[in-house]
């Protein structure tokens, strides 16, 4: 029986019990190469599929996954569903969304054929390793890779829609350890694509290689507030740990800060802040959310003024709006709200006064996952980076740590760039913003 | 529910011929990992129940090795073909004539050491554990009207796992784990906190008798309040009494992982040419220890097969042993401690650690607080990450306060620790009577697997500390 059979038979089951229901089937096929030493040190070849049921039945909400696909397993996932349903209270705004047809996303363009053959991924993960390995002072690449991924969703509902998305995502890493004088550095870079042959791992090996050795002599400067500026990997980074402050979910919740402030200034007037979901150059491309509602572009800051939050259907029913498109689910979760391409328009602002004077340049920060609370807006991170005076760096920096309140921060703007940039896993676009007077303890 | 196919998950036949097809090839080596795990996991929010979700995860991750080099591969299909198609790709690059002699299946059953009476199949006990949730959020909210809300889980899993390897192992294990959690949420109306109270065994829903409810939410909420009063923490380099239990996650993250055999043989670790080197202030004594009854990192065998051990990591200040796997074995020449550990069939086995903690001291919680001058008393450490090359960590202090001439001043927020993993095991000068072990999710390359960390309090004589004000 094939997937969309496996549905269609699921989603029967479902209306025969008396409920509504939509159901997620995640499809997978995964390359993984590591080197080490010369020599592949891992190929992994994995295939996987997995079945996630949502179930709505007198307004109560049940979820049920599996990962294995015989008919008495999938039979079980309904019922254990509807089972779980019962136990759940009423729930007046979920429901699965009316809406009938296809949606399908272009092969040709996210899912482009392989032209590079195995063997090539294996040279290619070889070469990256060797090259690193041959530079000065680099003694080791203890994390290195590439993968090749195709990633199928595909979304059916009872009210008989069919979502269906096929996308490829490319990657190459390496991290390389970096000892001199008894000083060591460990810094990495990588770049991803839709096609394999896109990949060059010679910009890789010269990004990783000058990352180390920049750092290398880096020593904490003397604790104070500086004006910031984040690299084109960590400014990114560091919206994404706090994007929840956009989630209608949170706000339902009662547990996000901007719950009560749409219309309101929240940020420095020259913030312009939307979700992209439609710019095909990053990987975060996405034609539908995961309750099978088309995405859409949605300005969530403009002129500092909080727009509105990230919806899914249940949110936006309960503080009476739209749904924005950015239900979340996989297979094995409830109904939930991501962003899905962060998009900060350019500034006005031109290098020189973008790098004008002192500040520091962040290219690291440690404990995004730990340090950070997005419910009050603290933070506190390790970081590295450089002193950077008219845009020369004057040092490099390291053991520091960077703290303050991430939604203060936002109000306090110092300059935005007037270039725009993706962060490398190309999810995020951006200039950059450099922020005033934030806490660095150091020496 | 479930896809039982007897008494072997995948059959004693299917796993001869996938293992004789991959000797076939010339791998040194062979194994199949078996996994089904099935998982309930009960949330509440606003003093509701806010979802019920169960599943069902299945699949096989084979395993070759050619030397010292992996290929792992993982499927969720059953079927014979499948398998061998993964296996004849995964060797495309290495096949060679066969090398090696596999040896007939030996079943192995294993010891059970953490018996397990309410478990996931029998019951999932979804009102049980509804009324436990129910009673926390009470408790937490009857605290203080500045509790604003709370959201609580209740998770249980039943892991099956079956091995078969090429030198003739076959064995099996079903693990049962239980854990529960609190979060609470104070709002003055300008700003909102967290805090938050968990735990949980390899064991089943007994552990409920175990674990009070009402004291789960009297924790969350207390912290909570804390934290909504603390002010800015100072920043720089100072003396910090870190507290126990799940302080001992610096241990964890700054020197456990470098202790891994995954990193020795990479020499990706500060470490990998100290053994017998004295690592740590004389005052240290750790462990990692795979067979504490039922608690939440224990295991009867690895992902490998392996019966597990206790291991002693540090004695007195010197490095007596690494967490070695099957493979960092090899590599090393370290004896195998039965470390080697996966999150799921997704993942090949590397050393990871299991119950890891520092032992017991001498000395008096107050007695370190006092010798401070301007410091801080972390009580109740975050997360935290380290990079293993260079032993840098970062951790972040939950609940913290500041400490001035020996004596607690206020509650501080948004705090992190940062040093090395060698320095800090020699900024140890002091360790505490109070011990207290705590359960965590460890991620590394093998995935997310459970692991409790634990220590008395300790002091660090010098650390940086980060802070805002």
């Amino acid at each position: 029986m094939n997937n969309e059979h496996s549905a269609s038979a699921i989603l029967e089951r479902v209306r025969e019990n008396g409920a509504e229901g939509d159901l997620i089937i995640d499809e997978g096929k995964t390359l993984s190469l590591r080197a080490q030493k010369g020599e592949l040190e891992e190929h992994k070849v994995s295939s996987n599929l997995i079945f996630g049921l949502r179930v709505v039945k007198e307004h109560r909400v049940g979820t049920a996954y599996s990962e294995a696909s015989n008919e008495d397993a999938l039979n079980s996932m309904v019922n254990q569903a509807l089972l779980n349903a019962s136990f759940a209270k009423v729930e007046p705004d979920e429901k699965i969304i009316d809406i009938s047809g296809s949606l399908k996303t272009d092969d040709e363009i996210l899912c482009p054929s392989d032209i590079v053959t195995v063997e090539e991924k294996i040279a290619f993960t070889l070469s990256m390793e060797k090259e690193l390995l041959a530079k000065e002072k680099i003694k080791n690449v203890p994390y290195n890779g590439v993968s090749d991924s195709i990633v199928q969703r595909s979304v059916f509902t009872t009210s008989g829609l069919s979502a269906n998305s096929k996308q490829r995502y490319c990657s190459a890493t390496a991290h390389a350890l970096m000892e001199h004088e008894r000083k060591t550095v460990m810094e990495g870079s990588g770049r991803v694509s839709r096609e394999f042959g896109e990949l060059d791992y010679r910009t890789i090996v010269e990004e990783t290689y000058c990352r180390c050795l920049g750092l290398l002599d880096g020593e904490a400067i003397p604790t104070k507030h500086y004006d910031v500026i984040l690299d084109q990997e960590y400014q990114p980074a560091l919206f994404s740990t706090f994007a929840s402050m956009f989630s209608a979910q949170t706000a339902k919740d009662g547990v996000n800060p901007m719950r009560d402030k749409v219309g309101e200034i929240i940020a420095d007037e020259r913030l312009n802040i939307s979700d992209s979901p439609h710019l095909i150059d990053g990987l975060g491309y996405t034609l539908f959310d995961a309750e099978g509602t088309k995405t859409e572009t949605t300005s969530l800051i403009k002129d500092g003024y909080l727009q509105t939050l990230a919806h899914n259907s249940a949110t936006a029913k309960h503080f009476g709006v739209k749904t924005t498109g950015h239900a979340s689910r996989s297979p094995k979760s409830t109904l939930g709200i991501n962003l899905h391409q962060l998009h900060i328009s350019e500034g006005i602002d031109s290098e020189s006064i973008l790098y004008s004077g002192e500040y520091i340049l962040i290219t690291d920060l440690a404990g995004l996952h730990s340090g950070a609370n997005p419910i009050s807006g603290q933070f506190s991170f390790g970081a590295s980076g450089y002193l950077m005076t008219d845009g020369v760096r004057v040092r490099p920096i390291r053991n520091i740590t960077i703290a303050g309140n991430f939604y203060d921060m936002l109000k306090k703007v110092s300059a935005v760039g007037d270039q725009l940039f993706w962060n490398q896993g190309r999810t995020t676009v951006m200039p950059h913003i450099r922020f005033s007077d934030v806490a660095i303890s150091g020496s | 529910m479930g896809i039982s196919l007897g008494n072997s998950m995948l059959g004693i036949q299917v796993s001869n011929s996938v293992i004789d097809y991959a000797l076939s090839l010339g791998a040194d080596f062979a194994e199949l990992f078996v996994e089904q795990n099935h998982v309930n996991t009960i949330s509440t929010l606003s003093s509701e129940v806010q979802a019920v979700r169960s599943g069902i995860d299945f699949g096989i991750g084979i395993r070759l090795v050619y030397r010292y080099k992996v290929l792992y591969g993982y499927t969720n299909q059953i079927e014979e073909n499948e398998l061998k198609r993964i296996v004849k790709e995964l060797a495309t690059k290495d096949r060679r004539d066969p090398s090696t002699q596999k040896t007939n299946f030996d079943y192995r059953k294993i010891m059970e050491a953490h018996p397990a009476k309410k478990t996931l199949s029998k019951d999932a006990c979804i009102e049980s554990k509804i009324a436990f949730l129910l009673a926390a959020d009470q408790s937490a909210r009857a605290t203080s009207n500045i509790i604003s809300q709370t959201s609580g889980s209740c998770m249980q899993r039943e892991q099956q796992i079956e091995i078969f390897n090429s030198e003739g192992l076959h064995t099996d294990d079903t693990r049962h784990y239980t854990r529960a959690s609190l979060t609470a949420y104070a709002s003055d109306g300008i700003e909102q906190a967290t805090g938050s109270s968990n735990d949980g065994g390899l064991r089943g829903w007994e552990i409920k008798d175990e674990i009070d409810a009402e004291k789960t939410g009297n924790e969350a909420a207390r912290q909570a309040l804390v934290n909504l009063s603390a002010k800015a923490c100072p920043s720089g380099r100072m003396p910090v009494v870190l507290g126990n239990g799940f302080g001992g996650v610096i241990f964890h993250e700054a020197c456990g992982h470098l202790l891994e055999t995954t990193a020795v043989a990479k020499k990706a670790s500060v470490f990998h040419d100290q053994m017998g080197e004295m690592i740590a202030n004389p005052v240290v004594n750790a462990v990692d220890d795979g067979t504490l009854t039922n608690e939440w990192g224990s295991i009867n065998i690895d992902d490998e097969g392996l019966t597990t051990k206790k291991t002693q990591l540090i004695k007195d200040g010197k490095l007596t042993s690494f967490l070695a796997d099957r493979l960092g074995s090899a590599q090393t020449g370290f004896e195998c401690t039965g470390s080697g550990r996966r999150q799921s069939y997704r993942f090949a086995p590397a050393s990871r650690m299991r119950n890891t903690f520092i032992e017991p001291g001498e000395t008096d919680l107050h007695e370190m607080i006092s010798t401070i001058d301007k410091g801080i008393y972390a009580s109740h450490m975050g997360g935290g990450s380290v990079q293993p090359g260079t032993g840098e960590f970062n951790f972040s202090v939950q609940e913290g306060y500041y400490v001035e001439n020996g004596q607690i001043q206020y509650p501080v927020k948004a705090a992190t620790l940062i040093s090395t993993g060698p320095a800090v095991l020699k900024e140890i000068s002091m360790v505490g009577k109070d011990f207290e072990l705590a359960c965590g999710m460890c991620g590394s390359i093998s995935g997310a697997v459970p692991t409790t960390v634990g220590q008395p309090s300790l002091k660090v004589d010098d650390i940086l500390v980060g802070g805002n004000a």
